[in-house]
């Protein structure tokens, strides 16, 4: 028997072991963002005070705005018109749909996020300097906030787009809210139990193509109401 | 006695440093006499009233790592808008002091955005690791598969911006083409070195262990009639010892296959230099973005060189762990030369099928 003497197979595991874990560690550690955006959010409110949809405005950093913007002023008069820059909005958007627009809402403690249509109101404005997405997601069944709270996750999985919110003005709620109902950003919680969960997923997942890394990153917005 | 190729890194080094230099001088010059200003239209000073731009709040992950995880991407963010910062003052400020800060931004840039995935650090430590080559090696194939890096970026940014007129949209798509052929040449080569070794390694299991040593003496008196790549990998405990005949699996340096794996991760261009590159034509200074790009080449170069030289360090001491045990050196080596082979398929072979996913939106 050749190969067990010259391969040593209990050696040979640990060390495909050892290299496995390396391999997998310094990649997950390695992934970065190339493309970073501030996030914006407004809560959408229809009149019977349910959840409609989000309105997000994504502002991008200098340099994919350049990359984003170069060659679109088609008439080149020096001035990025709406008319110009709307491919761009809609190109975003239509590829936006594959990735699930980065934004995941949950109700409550529900793992599955809920079903989202296409879109609507997009636009991308452009003030010499960066560059703003914007765009509304309808939610496809409004929700109640009352009845448990409703978080909005916006991240990239693959951590290619680093999303934050914004300092100021994170999250706002628009049309007719429920009264008691407030929007704010949730803090990380660097001890909640999620976490042992979050780095197990990640480290496995960056030797494959679907890459859950990002979720670490992921920036929450939370609707809670007091009901009296 | 030293073989020629061992060389070959130093001077490209210079080579690098001169050009980065000469690029860096060119650019500042450059800016000195033509001052343009984006678009044709006045620089704007600090941000425009008329839309305050939102700060983001800095990333916070959570779990164990969060912190570091965090830093590495505040880091990477702070260096991206130094850079665009120093790419700006070249047409205002002082643009001397620019173009040295844009260089060594890029250069530190290099370095830490090499870190991430897709500059060849797993392929090249895998192949040097899989093969019978040296640190000095190493580092060469390090700094050719960066440089070549860079320059399939300027050149896909050159051609399609500056040549017909593209969109960055298409930059966009073209880098992704690239990054998929990148990707399926990589397992490629990775299938060819494995399947290679494989062959090897079953013919040497079908000859038996006689004929393997009397082929390991005559590889052995070999190295002493001149062909030194046999010389100097002999480790302690290891030179005396005439049966560690595994180290034959690992194929012995030639430039074709040196080549292909320079070639299978350099054309991937660089997405950070892209990004340089894009940005300093909006500034109309597209030779900042050139000088740029091979100084962050050469950061990201370092870094490679010194994950492959370390990759080489690490099957040096699971060498010398086995002391005088030939069963633990063929052991050590047939993991090398298979496992890497194995390695450079896989990641090819997974990040070929990620990329044929649905296009970044951004």
């Amino acid at each position: 028997m050749p190969l067990r003497g010259l391969l040593g197979r209990q050696r040979l595991i640990k060390i495909s072991l050892a290299v496995a874990g390396f391999v997998g560690f310094a990649s997950s550690v390695a992934a970065h963002p190339h493309v970073w955006a501030t996030v914006r959010s407004e809560i959408v409110f229809g009149g019977d005070h349910r959840i409609t949809g989000i309105r997000h405005a994504w502002t991008f950093d200098e340099f994919y705005t350049a990359m984003a913007v170069q060659g679109l002023d088609t008439d080149g008069d020096g001035v990025y018109s709406k008319e110009e820059l709307q491919p761009l909005a809609q190109v975003n958007v239509e590829s936006l749909k594959e990735f699930d627009y980065f934004t995941f809402v949950h109700l409550g403690k529900d793992d599955k996020p809920l079903p989202l249509k296409e879109p609507v109101d997009y636009s991308v404005e452009y003030d010499k300097t960066l560059l703003t997405l914007h765009f509304t997601l309808p939610l496809e069944t409004p929700l109640d906030p009352k009845a448990k709270e409703v978080a909005v996750d916006v991240y990239d999985p693959s951590f290619f787009v680093a999303f934050g919110f914004a300092t100021d003005a994170p999250v706002k709620m628009t049309g007719t809210p429920a009264p008691g109902c407030a929007a704010e950003v949730q803090k990380p919680d660097p001890e909640s139990a999620a976490d042992a969960k979050a780095l197990s997923e990640a480290f496995f997942s960056q030797l494959g193509p679907n890459s859950n890394f990002g979720s670490q990153f992921a920036q929450t917005a939370i609707v809670k109401c007091v009901t009296h | 006695m030293r073989d020629p190729l061992s060389r070959a890194p130093f001077s490209i080094i210079r080579l690098f440093l001169v050009c980065c230099s000469l690029i860096v001088v060119a650019s500042s010059a450059h800016a000195e006499t033509k001052p343009t200003t984006p678009f044709g239209v006045p620089v704007q000073q600090g941000a425009p009233s008329a839309f305050a731009p939102p700060q983001a709040a800095p990333l916070r992950a959570h779990g164990p790592f969060g912190a570091l995880l965090s830093w590495v991407a505040d880091t990477q963010q702070g260096m991206q808008r130094d850079l665009a910062t120093s790419v700006k003052r070249l047409k205002s400020g002082n643009a001397i002091g620019a173009a040295l800060a844009l260089a060594g931004l890029s250069f530190l840039y290099g370095i830490v955005h090499a870190v991430g995935p897709g500059h060849g650090k797993a392929i090249i430590s895998s192949y040097v690791v899989a093969n019978e080559e040296t640190v000095r090696r190493g580092i060469m194939i390090s700094f050719l598969a960066a440089g070549l890096q860079a320059v399939s970026a300027i050149v896909l940014v050159g051609v399609l911006l500056i040549g017909i007129n593209a969109s960055g949209l298409q930059v966009n798509a073209w880098s992704n083409q690239l990054e998929s052929v990148s990707y399926a040449l990589i397992a490629l080569v990775g299938l060819y070195l494995l399947s290679t070794h494989v062959m090897r390694l079953w013919r040497r299991l079908r000859d038996g262990p006689a004929v393997q040593s009397a082929q390991s003496r005559a590889a052995h008196s070999h190295g002493h009639h001149g062909h030194d790549h046999h010389d100097h990998h002999h480790v302690q405990g290891e030179a005396c010892d005439h049966i560690v005949d595994a180290r034959q699996l690992a194929g012995p340096f030639s430039w074709r296959k040196v080549m292909a794996v320079v070639f299978s991760v350099g054309i991937r261009p660089c997405t950070g230099a892209i990004l340089v590159l894009v940005f300093a034509l909006t500034q109309g200074l597209f030779w900042a973005g050139v000088a740029a790009t091979f100084a962050m080449a050469l950061g990201t170069a370092i870094t490679v060189a010194v994950l492959a030289s370390l990759a080489l360090g690490s099957r040096q001491l699971a060498l010398r762990l086995g002391g005088a045990n030939a069963t633990w050196a063929n052991a050590v080596w047939t993991t090398c030369a298979i496992g890497g082979a194995m390695v450079i398929f896989l990641f090819g072979t997974l990040l070929f099928i990620a990329s044929l996913g649905p296009a970044r939106p951004f």
